[in-house]
């Protein structure tokens, strides 16, 4: 299937960036997807895990670029219990 | 020196004792300079929904913890401020008048 796809190419070069931007953007799609499922705003288990964003460290950067917030220095607010 | 068990006992009530008044303290004074409710890396989004509601439900479950150990409840006044700041007022009506039916779906 592979070889057919090579021999397609060779006669239609333009083929090429084309299935390379194909898989490009729909990769990019799945890998956002799979990053928003294992984010931790999701509660994938009710039982087990119901609030796993109480579970991070209270420095946790999820964006990635950070312009004003220094993420080093922040601290859990509230009292334990 | 030999502490007998009663006296180590003791000692660990005392410690623990000096811990939670220091830890009183600290939050009297932290809720004494609040301004508003600060960033909080859980919810770095613009949607806070998630944040209010967090936070209403941490107030109930901190109260309901401290009371059983027979600690004062004064602390968890941090959570209360935080969500008098940040949930529209219907909610928090909504959510009390849930409470006092007994009618509330969070887990408390």
């Amino acid at each position: 299937m592979f070889r057919m796809g090579v021999e397609h190419a060779k006669r239609h070069p333009g083929i090429v960036p084309q299935m390379f931007l194909i898989c490009l953007g729909m990769g990019g799609a799945f890998v956002y997807l799979i990053r928003l499922a294992r984010g931790p705003h999701v509660t994938w288990n009710r039982k087990e895990n119901p609030e796993p964003w109480n579970k991070l460290d209270p420095t946790y950067q999820y964006k990635f670029m950070s312009i004003n917030t220094d993420y080093k220095n922040l601290k859990k607010e509230g009292p334990e219990f | 020196m030999m502490i007998r068990p009663q006296e180590e006992d003791e000692v660990i009530h005392q410690q623990e004792g000096e811990e939670e008044a220091a830890v009183t303290a600290e939050m009297s004074e932290k809720i004494q300079n609040y301004r508003t409710a600060p960033f909080d890396a859980r919810f770095p989004n613009t949607n806070q929904t998630r944040n209010c509601y967090q936070n209403y439900l941490d107030f109930h479950r901190c109260s309901k913890a401290l009371s059983a150990k027979d600690q004062d409840p004064a602390p968890c006044e941090w959570y209360r401020r935080v969500y008098k700041s940040i949930c529209p007022m219907d909610w928090v009506q909504r959510w009390d008048d849930q409470l006092e039916e007994g009618s509330f779906a969070g887990k408390i």
